[in-house]
């Protein structure tokens, strides 16, 4: 028996609130979010000018908007929608939280405020979101001619890099390699640990579980260029720090495949294996691995393919590989060399694709 | 050998056994029961009444809650990491789906029944003394399956991937078979052949067997006692013979009929 005994009537009633303020929460975070867009709309419509002189940048309006009102009123309006949820239907925050109410329910888009809210704010991210990012349709209906000798160049290769560009692909799809065999087994170790199913077992395993979790998340979260950048500063610029910089991004996305294909075994065999007296390993070896083997390898062809396409732009850094000859080449605008450079890159990822997936429907 | 059964020792034993899944459902109350060295104990029940829980806390694949369970006077409940698996060694498991390792071969899931005595490292390479690969073979033999030994286990039928289970039971050189809806998922004809192989083993080798059925036909044939679950409690316990109507609408409720005439 536990030692506190809650009672369920107020475990409800917590629930409720606490279901209340989650409303709450997302109605004020919507409202706020389309009265700022709003406001945006207004300003870009005014037609106000910057210091320049010039119309306003996206980045110098953004700066100009009441953030703080924007908040309150956000604040208010989702109170109000709220407390009044039977007069003007139920909030967009309630609808998703605790449902609608049956009387709701059955009515069309266009009877509840609701509905006009959320056409409201499609339509209003729309529009900002056509500020914000600045588009501009008459430049790039106009302007193509600026942009024609780079095609020309893409469509005109230059046979002057052909060899060193084999050469380097050559390199590309080693490092790729490298960095996927380095991940395997440390992945392959790492992703028993972050299967839930196999983790359930003591305070000890949940444990190492979040922290495995905690630290893969992080580690996929930073870019690989990132990465690159932290290894070259480590062992110097040159194809073995883009090797770990994939390296260490591969432990952490396969991990993660990995700990996810274990979830979904059947527990029937590690059951049967369990009940021989077999220890924790030979449970592993004998109910686990032989079940999870084919889609790891899957898994494992996979993340070189796609390594092959990221190491290219580990090499922009220095990270070796093709990319490293392609940066200087963008820079100086050698578009004809680019050209090769980047065809040399599209046959190899598309050959890789067509391979990979071939091995792995046999696989699976 | 004592003939009495009330002499011979107790081979399992349960005490105010409970359990409570994460999330409240009951699926054990309160169970006590006692089986005899020798026994061919038949727990019956509607599905979900508590019959895999409680043939899975004797061997503690699932942990009970609260109480105690003994096999052989060792106390399960009270045993962890090499004692628990030391007595897991003793009791042998049969599954309702098989539960064989569907990628390896038939003779390496027989072999499997050995890992609770076999060294850690070359048992990680499928590695087995000759010894154990001579007995493996004599349970498949047994079984009438030598000639698939090679043949990758899931490339068997369900009747046989289950006489491989009951080979990798034979090999763990058990003293007790729990075995857990042996025959729900054979095709009727086999249940019987099925069965009587369990039964023999159990003859031959003076094994005690804990078998959940819900076939009633089979349990007057094979079982010397039964105990019934009913919502996760013991409702009712005795010799097959005493089993009629009554006790069956005791069971599975007052809605229930019998499938066949076997029992009246």
């Amino acid at each position: 028996m536990p030692p506190a005994e809650t009672n369920p009537a107020d475990a409800n009633r917590m629930k409720k609130s606490v279901a209340r303020l989650k409303a709450l929460a997302i109605d004020a975070l919507l409202l706020t979010t389309a009265g700022l867009m709003a406001e945006l709309l207004t300003i870009a419509f005014s037609g106000r000018r910057g210091p320049t002189g010039l119309l306003l940048t996206a980045e110098e309006a953004l700066d100009l908007l009441h953030y703080a009102w924007m908040v309150a009123a956000g604040i208010v309006l989702a109170l109000v929608w709220n407390l009044f949820s039977r007069w003007i239907g139920s909030s967009p925050g309630r609808a998703l939280v605790r449902g609608v109410p049956e009387w709701e329910a059955d009515l069309p888009w266009s009877h509840t405020v609701r509905g006009w809210f959320a056409v409201l704010f499609i339509e209003l991210t729309f529009f900002a979101g056509w500020l914000i990012t600045e588009v501009d349709l008459p430049a790039f209906l106009t302007k193509f001619s600026k942009a024609s000798d780079i095609v020309r160049g893409l469509v005109h290769p230059s046979a002057s890099v052909l060899h060193q560009g084999v050469v380097l692909l050559v390199q590309t799809v080693f490092l790729a390699f490298m960095a996927t065999a380095f991940a395997i087994p440390i992945a392959f170790a790492l992703s028993f640990l972050a299967a839930r199913n196999l983790t359930r077992g003591s305070v000890l395993a949940r444990g190492l579980y979040n922290l495995v979790r905690a630290g893969m998340n992080f580690t996929r979260a930073v870019e690989p260029l990132v990465w690159a950048l932290i290894f070259i500063s480590w062992v110097g610029i040159g194809p073995f720090a883009g090797v770990l910089a994939l390296w260490i991004h591969s432990v952490a996305a396969l991990t993660k495949l990995y700990s996810e294909q274990i979830e979904s075994i059947d527990l029937g065999p590690v059951e049967a294996i369990t009940a021989t007296g077999a220890g924790a390993l030979q449970v592993l070896r004998y109910g686990v691995v032989p079940q999870v083997l084919p889609p790891f390898l899957s898994f494992t062809i996979y993340r070189w393919d796609i390594n092959v396409r990221m190491s290219t732009i580990i090499g922009f850094v220095g990270g070796g590989g093709i990319g490293y000859i392609l940066k200087p080449r963008v820079d100086l605008g050698e578009w004809g060399e680019v050209g090769t450079l980047v065809l040399l890159i599209a046959i190899t990822v598309w050959l890789m694709d067509i391979v990979s997936a071939k091995i792995r429907e046999r696989i699976v | 050998m004592n003939a009495s059964p009330e002499g011979r020792r107790l081979a399992v034993r349960l005490q105010n056994v409970c359990k409570v899944y994460p999330g409240g459902v009951k699926a054990l109350t309160d169970v006590n029961l006692e089986v005899r060295e020798g026994e061919f104990l038949v727990v019956l029940g509607l599905s979900g009444s508590g019959k895999s829980t409680l043939l899975r806390c004797i061997n503690r694949l699932v942990n009970p809650t609260s109480g105690r369970v003994w096999i052989f006077g060792d106390e399960v409940t009270a045993a962890e990491g090499a004692r628990l698996r030391r007595l897991r060694r003793q009791a042998a498991m049969i599954f309702q789906q098989f539960n064989l390792v569907r990628r390896h071969t038939v003779l390496v899931n027989v072999l499997s029944g050995s890992l609770g005595r076999s060294a850690l490292l070359p048992s990680m390479f499928l590695r087995y003394p000759a010894s154990e690969r001579e007995q493996a073979m004599a349970a498949l033999e047994r079984m009438g399956l030598g000639d698939r030994a090679a043949s990758r286990a899931d490339s068997l039928s369900g009747g046989q991937q289950q006489r491989v289970a009951v080979a990798r039971a034979l090999v763990q050189r058990p003293r007790l078979i729990l075995a857990d809806e042996p025959v729900a998922s054979l095709d009727p004809a086999l249940r019987h052949s099925l069965m009587r192989q369990i039964e023999a083993l159990s003859k031959d080798e003076g094994l005690t067997v804990v078998c959940s059925l819900h076939d009633i036909d089979l349990v007057k044939r094979y079982a010397t006692r039964l105990a019934a679950l009913r919502d996760g409690r013991i409702v009712y316990q005795g010799e097959p013979q005493e089993f009629d109507r009554g006790t069956f609408r005791e069971i599975y409720g007052t809605d229930a009929e019998p499938a066949s005439n076997a029992l009246v």
